[in-house]
């Protein structure tokens, strides 16, 4: 994460130039691999500019990383055009004249995987993948494991790399040029062109009946669309007066922001393409009221809930929901290859079977899983530990990316005129936190292993700076008492609890929506620390719609919820969690619904501070530097802690990850994170592979990060 | 005979149509409706819901119109065998349930069995053998089963049946198997796994049933026939079973119209414990999302089998003694 950039393209903002952005694939043959790499060294070379801070985040450092790309290209291209090799899952299926022979199924230039630069070894074709989900609804995870996006993180680095497309081209942030891969193909045969973007753009984002809410958030910039044009079958563009960096991060994400549509598929059921008679009768058939409805429930490509839909992730959905067991079989049409030309991915088949989240662990630890890390917890660690030997698997830790694993809301919008008051004093929220031994909830609840402090960015982020975590999270009760007593809270009861200026006692209701007794676990720990200062914490577990809506109303004084989402952020990732952009946001909601409205509901920040957390957030958008995007993010992160609008609990708590002892290419340690990183996505689990049992991973690399933090 | 039976059928409608009325509004009791779950869900992902689109929406599940008028659209639908339209999983509740309700019989006819092997022989050997050890040791094993939390012991059981014998934890059968054909194969591994809750279902169910069969047989026993026939020279164990346990048996069979729902309801916190591919942790999912027509239409099934049950349950017995078919014909 310390890496020398994050996202592939800092070189090309602010200048006047364009960068092509190539992948970090060689292309099918030396040749076009010599024909490509000239321009853009040209191009590179015009980069190398100095310009802004040098250093490791500098420029230079940038172009370094492209040209050691480059020298990896000329090894890693496979031996002739035409050496790919035919999966033998699908042989039958060639010899059989049902499927093209593969050198017709890949695209021209097929993405050619460096597996050696990921730590990764070439594979073999085979096996069934099963893994154990909560629910009928998780059959999405397989988009988000699969991982094939227009743009995609790569792990460590978080560099943005083109994966579906074969090049983007990007011009200070505002016009965007997507080249896509000639020949490429859906999972059903179609060509997937730039008709499928445009079919999106005209015929489904902008049609009142499909989309009566107009284009997706991402896709406007204060309110303006953004200019698609069509160039030819390959090249699309979209293009903005204003910048819009938030772009191409949404195409890389776990849930993705797809900027295109099978058209071949879904016009079957578009009324602008359809005879009225006919389709009338598909939507009498699928149950549905209108022809709308029945295009939404086909048109899942985040879902995944449509067999039928074509896709162009690595494996494909054959089950129809509901089930208790889903399959997902190869997509013959995928796009990458490895080094010697064989078709990913290795593993035909991924299952996933449905299970009660609550046996998901023991079900793990009796290696019914594969490849495990959704509903298991950190608490599952030594019963995970202790079953390896009997099942066959073993235990990784990742790291987690949370801002704070735990973290208080006190809710700025309450309803309650007496209790709004003290929350928004940042005195109190002050006292509160400094109220709270996070060294004693770390040691109690995670064996010490956890990170107390504030929620705010990570040590892992270079965004990072001493005291952002500590500032107003020590444990302090001398103070916290002192600043409670100087706001006015000075009366007490029989119990010691202070009394609020009209009277009623000091007691704050926390709900939570935890699904497990953990963070009412926490919540003990906390009521007794707060109970020193005389404050009295109630918990309250509720069910987690009603828990919501009730954050929304203000009805609720303080809730417990996960920290930040992405607390490994660069100058280049939106600081959009540190202002009242979202009524998620759980300490300021009508703030963050006013902003989500346009203003037509909810209210408008109205403490100075938010304010500025606005205004800055605004301007980073429009922030036509990299220097200056990083000024913006660190006087965000300083008023953040300075105020305290969320009191981060614990951070850093670790995510165990079984790995069957077959199942090759899974790191040993990585980051497990939602966005960026789509849990196992940005490693790549179409590289994943079973072949003989690995010999064990020693201990002391298998804890590496666990010690690294103590 | 026929006249009690055309009458109790006929009682049955009105009986029907009061539980799909309060069924109904149970469901629509808790604050907001399907499409709040679904925009907090929206939300949550990161979609911007806007006010246009619920209303767009609410009109499109049919959401916005009264309550008696959602009412009446689908006690119409259920008259006609539609049951409805599942929100959450976009399919008619049929389609949705499938396999479930037969898994679900399958269940519970094996829990009902469970119970009724193991109770009777124990039920009467406690009551042949009043204040024995033996008595008290077996009733002291009823009430174990009957004082252990169901979902600690049932995953005590998983555990040690994987343990022991490599059966796959949770389900009814091998995740293999799901969605698949019936074969051989597949009823064996539905076997495999049915013990283990039919035995955690059952064996809180079991100490109740001892007990019951304990009491009545020995108000039985002590009956003067029982004396007579026993200095006649009958046989002991004819002198046992056929009259005075025949006797005792008239409770059971009023029973199993109670029966049925608590089995029902019983395993479905089981069923969630153990993912049970039944009933029940769907109606709970669907209780929960207030997918309202899914969840209506579990509950009225449940009704309907308690009803039928309990009409079942006045046929045996009639069935069975005499002195009610009789007594019945006299009455009259």
């Amino acid at each position: 994460m310390t890496g020398a950039s994050t996202l592939g393209i800092p070189v090309s903002r602010g200048g006047g130039w364009v960068p092509a952005l190539r992948d970090d694939v060689a292309p099918a043959g030396m040749t076009t691999g010599e024909k490509i790499a000239r321009p853009l060294l040209t191009s590179l070379r015009t980069a190398a500019r100095p310009r802004g801070r040098s250093g490791t985040h500098g420029v230079t450092g940038v172009v370094t990383a492209f040209l050691a790309a480059l020298l990896w290209f000329a090894p890693a291209a496979p031996a002739a055009a035409t050496g790919y090799v035919e999966p033998p899952a699908l042989a039958e299926d060639v010899a059989a004249g049902r499927l093209p022979p593969i050198a017709e199924r890949l695209p021209r230039e097929p993405a050619v995987v460096d597996l050696a630069a990921a730590g990764q070894e070439p594979g073999q074709y085979g096996g069934v993948l099963p893994m154990i989900m909560g629910r009928d609804k998780d059959t999405r995870q397989m988009v988000v494991y699969g991982y094939a996006r227009l743009v995609g993180y790569r792990p460590k680095t978080f560099e943005l790399v083109p994966d579906i497309l074969k090049a983007v081209e990007v011009e200070d942030d505002r016009v965007f040029t997507f080249t896509l891969r000639e020949g490429h193909r859906w999972s059903d045969g179609a060509p997937f062109t730039t008709e499928d973007f445009r079919y999106f753009w005209e015929d489904v984002a902008n049609d009142e009946h499909l989309s009566p809410t107009g284009p997706p958030s991402e896709l406007m910039v204060d309110g303006e669309k953004p200019k698609v044009e069509i160039l030819s079958p390959t090249v699309v563009r979209y293009s903005w007066s204003r910048p819009n960096p938030e772009f191409l991060p949404a195409l890389a994400g776990a849930r993705p922001l797809y900027l295109y549509r099978p058209a071949h598929y879904l016009k079957k059921v578009h009324a602008r393409y359809c005879e009225p008679a006919e389709l009338e009768k598909l939507v009498k058939d699928g149950h549905q009221r209108n022809w709308a409805a029945l295009h939404n429930k086909l048109d899942n490509m985040y879902k995944f809930d449509n067999p039928a839909l074509p896709t162009l992730q690595p494996w494909m959905v054959v089950t129809e929901p509901p089930s208790d067991r889903f399959v997902y079989r190869r997509n013959p049409y995928y796009h990458r290859v490895d080094p010697e030309g064989r078709q990913l991915p290795y593993i035909d088949e991924v299952d996933f079977q449905i299970a009660a989240p609550g046996l998901i662990p023991a079900k793990t630890g009796a290696g019914e899983s594969a490849l495990q890390a959704r509903y298991l917890s950190f608490d599952d660690y030594t019963f995970l530990r202790q079953s390896e030997t009997r099942s066959g698997y073993e235990t990784y830790l990742w790291r987690t990316a949370y801002g704070a694993h735990l973290a208080l809301y006190p809710n700025l919008n309450a309803e309650d005129p007496v209790w709004r008051e003290l929350m928004r004093d940042t005195r109190f929220r002050h006292a509160l936190s400094l109220a709270i031994n996070r060294h004693e909830i770390n040691e109690v609840n995670y064996f010490g292993l956890a990170l107390d402090g504030n929620d705010t960015v990570l040590p892992g982020s270079p965004l990072y700076r001493d005291g952002l975590r500590e500032r107003w999270a020590t444990y302090d009760p001398a103070k916290a008492d002192a600043l409670l007593d100087e706001i006015g809270l000075t009366g007490r009861d029989g119990r010691g609890v202070r009394l609020l200026p009209d009277g009623r006692p000091a007691e704050i209701v926390v709900e939570t929506a935890g699904e497990s007794s953990e963070q009412t676990d926490v919540l003990e720990l906390v009521h007794d620390s707060w109970m020193a200062v005389g404050i009295k914490l109630y918990s309250r577990p509720i069910q987690r719609t009603v828990f919501r809506n009730r954050v929304f109303a203000g009805k609720t004084l303080m809730s417990i919820s996960k920290g930040l989402e992405n607390g490994l952020p660069t100058a280049d990732t939106s600081p959009q969690e540190f202002a009242p952009t979202d009524q998620n946001q759980y300490m300021w909601p009508k703030w963050g619904q006013y902003y989500q409205t346009g203003g037509k509901a909810g209210a408008p920040p109205d403490l100075p501070e938010a304010q500025r957390l606005m205004e800055l957030y605004r301007s980073w958008r429009h922030a036509g530097s990299r220097d200056e995007r990083t000024r913006i993010w660190g006087e965000m992160l300083g008023i953040w802690s300075e105020q305290t609008y969320t009191i981060g609990l614990v951070a850093g708590v670790l995510q165990p990850v079984v790995v069957d002892l077959e199942l090759h290419n899974v790191p040993v340690q990585g980051v497990y994170a939602w966005d960026p990183g789509a849990h196992f996505g940005i490693y790549r689990p179409d590289t994943f592979f079973f072949g003989p049992a690995r010999p064990r991973t020693p201990e002391s690399v298998l804890t590496a990060a666990v010690r690294s933090r103590r | 005979m026929f006249d009690y039976l055309v009458r109790r059928l006929l009682v049955m409608i009105p009986t029907l149509v009061a539980i799909s009325i309060i069924t109904f509004i149970i469901i629509q009791l808790p604050p907001g409706d399907y499409l709040s779950t679904l925009i907090a869900e929206m939300e949550s992902q990161g979609e911007n819901v806007d006010l246009a689109k619920i209303a767009a929406l609410r009109a499109q599940y049919g959401l916005d119109q009264p309550m008696w008028q959602q009412y009446l659209l689908w006690a119409g639908g259920l008259l006609r065998g539609d049951f409805g339209y599942s929100f959450e999983y976009q399919l008619p509740v049929a389609d949705v349930v499938g396999d479930r309700v037969l898994l679900t019989c399958v269940l519970n006819f094996g829990t009902i069995l469970f119970i009724y092997l193991v109770s009777f022989p124990i039920g009467i050997y406690s009551a042949t053998h009043q204040y024995s050890w033996g008595d008290y040791g077996l009733t002291l094993v009823g009430f174990i089963g009957l004082a252990t939390p169901n979902f600690l012991l049932a995953l005590v059981l998983l555990y040690f049946a994987n343990v022991w014998f490599g059966t796959s934890i949770g389900g009814l059968m091998d995740p293999s198997y799901i969605d698949q054909p019936w074969t051989w194969g597949k009823v064996v591994s539905v076997l495999e796994h049915l013990w283990v809750p039919v035995v955690v279902i059952g064996t809180s169910g079991t100490a109740a049933m001892i007990r019951r069969l304990r009491a009545n047989l020995l108000d039985e026993l002590q009956k003067q026939y029982v004396i007579t026939a026993r200095a006649k020279g009958l046989p002991p164990l004819r002198a046992l079973l056929k009259y005075p346990l025949r006797m005792a048996l008239n409770p059971f069979i009023a029973d199993i119209g109670n029966m049925l729902p608590q089995v029902v309801s019983g395993s479905a916190v089981v069923a969630m414990v153990l993912s049970l591919p039944t009933t029940g942790p769907m109606l709970i999912g669907a209780l929960q999302s207030q997918d309202m027509y899914l969840a209506g239409s579990f509950l009225m099934f449940l009704a309907v089998l308690t009803v039928v049950g309990m009409l079942l349950s006045d046929m045996a017995l009639a069935w069975l003694d005499p002195r009610i078919r009789l007594g019945g014909g006299t009455a009259r």
